[in-house]
């Protein structure tokens, strides 16, 4: 049992540097998913809250100034370039259409971990890089930041990737009976961009919808990290928020189990 | 049980019942309207691509699967090495089954498809191997020393360092053999490894291998349509057939047996006697 553990870590670690080392080769793509993806939409976040303040002519928004939401819009895309997959997802799915993924099931790993573990390994190296950005921005305008908080709500940022990991995971599933469902990854992000609340704080939506969204797991990759950090919320919500993330993961994780074996029970070997 | 019947027991590796595959292929009928059609109902067509297959090998052979395009010999070596499941039948390759891809029967066994790759892409070769010795448990110092040693054998030691998708379709099978045996797998599936290769470097290979399994005596399973290949590998020959298998036995008895069958003054050899099965199924189909 220890053995075995100890045999599942070092390939684990070992993946996650095949991840680093062959995503470092593209140094172009890299920069852009690090900084300038996450500059651009901070950017564009960050005036229109401008101008809603200008517009709406008020000093606070339930209750928060407006310095309160710049530095939400500032650490929000930063938190959501992390807390989304794009580019693993849609190579599981390839991998599965072409199938290159021949290669990978008669060997004695699983499919789960062989990507879990280069996401986070590529997440890893992204964001110690990209959220040098936020904070020094933060530091320089001297946006409301808790600078002690940081480290728990990566953390959570984290632990929630795992959970968007098993749901690429499933779509994967999917993927070995429908052929180009990529359009179908563009849908899903767009929607968790939402439910996470990059695009505004997720306790400005009405009752009842705000209770919900709250404590739907989403709400672990940006809402509740950023408002973490900005003052919004406490540690309380914060322990909810794990809590949320880990009930999802088991539930989502016993359903891709079923859901994975089925589909390779089909699986023809030439791709979907 | 006595200790006979236990040394018969254990000296079969691979065994199937029925061992069946069929699969479904979704025809895509012309036309516009035909297609909007098939967004909501589909019809499938099935092909039954192995057909109760019965077979029985023992440890340490070696086995020339031979037959037509499509008569199913990469379906019978996928299913074997856990790749794809049966739709009926049953078959233990080292006591396992294998679609269930239990992590201890993986590590002893290898497939290598020649027609498609398996090392990493983006990376050199001995960075696969490397991420291979940690996927199978090895130790690394010797796993380094192995593909040095292989690659001596294979005289391709100076391409260790390229990029895999830079080299040759040559190049590239060499590297994929050799990522193949580094686990030292007992079993061993071949599926075409000499395919579009020059006939000296074909020859290369076919040496290579044969050195390979007289010092470590794994299983194989070769597939091949260069009958050289299967004449010098093979210890026996399966000869495949539509999804059956038609006959089971050594070389030399399936030379003697079809030239008996010959007038008393034609003499032909293996290479021939296969392209005369192989002229008189494309008659029938
Ligand atoms: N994924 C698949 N979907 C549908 N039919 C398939 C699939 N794979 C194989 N077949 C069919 O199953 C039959 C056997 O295919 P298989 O690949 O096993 O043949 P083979 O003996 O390896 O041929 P070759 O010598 O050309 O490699 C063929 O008729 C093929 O069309
Ligand atoms: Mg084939």
């Amino acid at each position: 049992m220890k053995k075995s553990f100890a045999v599942f870590w070092k390939r684990n670690l070992a993946f996650a540097k095949l991840a680093i080392v062959s995503n470092l080769e593209y140094r172009l793509n890299y920069f852009v998913d690090v900084i300038v993806q996450p500059v651009l939409t901070t950017g564009i976040e960050i005036l229109l809250w401008f101008a809603v303040f200008k517009g709406a002519n008020v000093q606070t928004i339930n209750g928060f100034g407006r310095e309160y939401y710049l530095s939400y819009a500032l650490w929000a895309a930063f938190f959501a370039r992390i807390a989304t997959s794009w580019m693993y997802e849609f190579r599981m799915i390839e991998e599965i259409s072409s199938g290159t993924i021949n290669s990978l099931i008669v060997r004695p790993m699983s499919f789960y971990e062989y990507y879990l573990s280069q996401l986070l390994g590529y997440k890893f190296i992204t964001t110690i890089i990209s959220l040098i950005i936020p904070l020094i921005a933060a530091h320089y305008f001297n946006l409301p930041t808790i600078y002690s908080r940081v480290p728990l709500a990566v953390v959570l940022c984290f632990y929630y990737l795992i959970l968007v990991h098993t749901i690429s995971f499933l779509v994967c599933c999917v993927a070995f009976h429908l052929t180009k469902i990529s359009s179908f990854t563009v849908a899903k992000n767009l929607l968790f961009w939402i439910l996470m609340g990059e695009l505004f704080p997720l306790d400005l939506t009405p009752e009842p919808y705000k209770s919900i969204l709250l404590k739907l797991p989403f709400a672990g990759g940006v809402f509740l990290p950023v408002g973490y950090i900005t003052n919004r919320i406490g540690l309380n919500e914060m322990i909810t928020g794990f809590i949320s993330v880990t009930i999802s993961l088991v539930v989502l994780n016993a359903l891709a189990s079923v859901l994975w074996k089925k589909s390779l029970a089909t699986y023809a070997g030439t791709g979907a | 049980m006595d200790a006979y019947a236990n040394i018969i027991t254990m000296s079969i590796v691979i065994e199937t019942h029925d061992l069946s595959r069929e699969y479904k292929t979704y025809q895509k009928p012309e036309g516009v309207m035909n297609s909007l059609r098939g967004i909501f109902k589909r019809e499938y067509n099935s092909k039954i691509a192995l057909d109760k297959t019965t077979l029985t090998i023992e440890s340490g052979k070696i086995i020339g699967l031979v037959g037509a395009n499509g008569a199913g010999k990469t379906t019978l070596l996928k299913i074997l090495s856990g790749l794809v499941t049966p739709t009926s039948g049953d078959a233990r390759v080292l006591g396992f089954k294998p679609w269930e891809r239990n992590y201890e029967f993986l590590r002893q066994i290898s497939i290598l498809l020649g027609q498609k790759n398996q090392l990493w892409w983006d990376i050199s070769p001995v960075d696969s191997y490397a991420l291979l010795a940690r996927i199978y448990d090895l130790d690394v110092t010797a796993a380094r020393k192995k593909v040095n040693d292989l690659a001596e054998m294979l005289q391709c030691a100076h391409v260790l360092n390229t990029q895999l998708r830079r080299l040759s379709l040559g190049e590239r099978m060499k590297m994929e053999i050799i990522g193949a045996l580094l686990h030292d797998p007992k079993i061993l599936f071949l599926d075409e490894p000499t395919i579009g290769l020059d006939i000296v470097a074909q020859e290369n290979i076919r040496n290579f291998l044969a050195n390979y399994v007289k010092e470590k005596e794994p299983t194989v399973i070769l597939t091949s349509h260069y009958m050289d290949d299967i004449a010098t590998l093979a210890d026996r020959l399966l000869l495949i057939s539509k999804g059956n298998i038609v006959y089971q036995g050594t070389v030399d008895e399936f030379v003697l047996n079809s030239n008996s069958e010959l007038a008393q003054d034609e003499k032909v050899d293996f290479e021939e006697v296969i392209r005369r099965f192989l002229e008189t199924e494309s008659r029938i189909r």
